[in-house]
């Protein structure tokens, strides 16, 4: 799933590292989420969201809605 | 399980596992220095030796899965995933080893082997499913 993490990220000025102290998970899990490598649970979904104080929707793009819109 | 953060269960890990490979280093040296002095070995002392070998390393896969179910969500997976994939390669040698002997085509293999082989397998999955970075 594409997302917008790594400009959000880099916005703040902040490291991968330091996205990852705030979110309690490791450095590589925010890599394989920016990277849309890994697909975050609901509830980390929602920890992202309340972090950038942006909705979900506005952070991950739904590719299966804009396939379903294209048939 | 409670969930707790990357750091934590790290921390949580390492704190119990580095202690459980002192301990069997210690009784693996040791216990063979004591049985290499006696002869004959008396059988209770190697029975117990056997024993408390085995316990620190059924331990220390405790202590890795408990690591797996505490840590973060894509840690916890990629840890699961090597689980897995270990467990499915050491159990196709297992399997492999085993007809080869049934037909006769090689000799008795020691099944001691099967449990470094685990964990150099849960090792490398993990390290090829995190893209050669430690989890």
């Amino acid at each position: 799933m594409k997302n917008i993490i790594r400009a959000l990220r880099t916005e703040r000025g902040w490291s991968q590292a330091s996205l990852a102290d705030q979110l309690g998970v490791s450095r590589q899990s925010v890599n394989a989420i920016e990277t849309g490598k890994y697909d975050p649970s609901l509830p980390l979904a929602f920890s992202i969201a309340r972090l950038f104080e942006r909705s979900i929707e506005e952070i991950f793009d739904d590719e299966t809605e804009a396939k379903l819109a294209a048939e | 399980m409670t969930q707790q953060t990357f750091k934590s269960a790290k921390r949580r890990y390492h704190r119990v596992f580095w202690p459980l490979m002192g301990v069997y280093s210690v009784i693996v040296l040791a216990g063979s220095y004591t049985l290499n002095q006696m002869d004959p070995e008396p059988e209770w002392l190697q029975a117990s030796l056997a024993v408390a070998c085995a316990v620190p390393v059924i331990g220390t896969l405790l202590v890795m899965l408990r690591y797996a179910l505490e840590t973060d969500e894509y840690s916890r997976m990629i840890q699961l995933k090597g689980f897995a994939w270990a467990g499915v390669i050491t159990v196709s040698i297992i399997f492999l080893i085993g007809f080869l002997q049934l037909f006769h085509v090689i000799e008795n293999f020691e099944i001691f082997w099967f449990g470094p082989f685990f964990f150099i397998a849960f090792g490398i999955s993990t390290l090829i499913m995190n893209g050669g970075r430690q989890c």
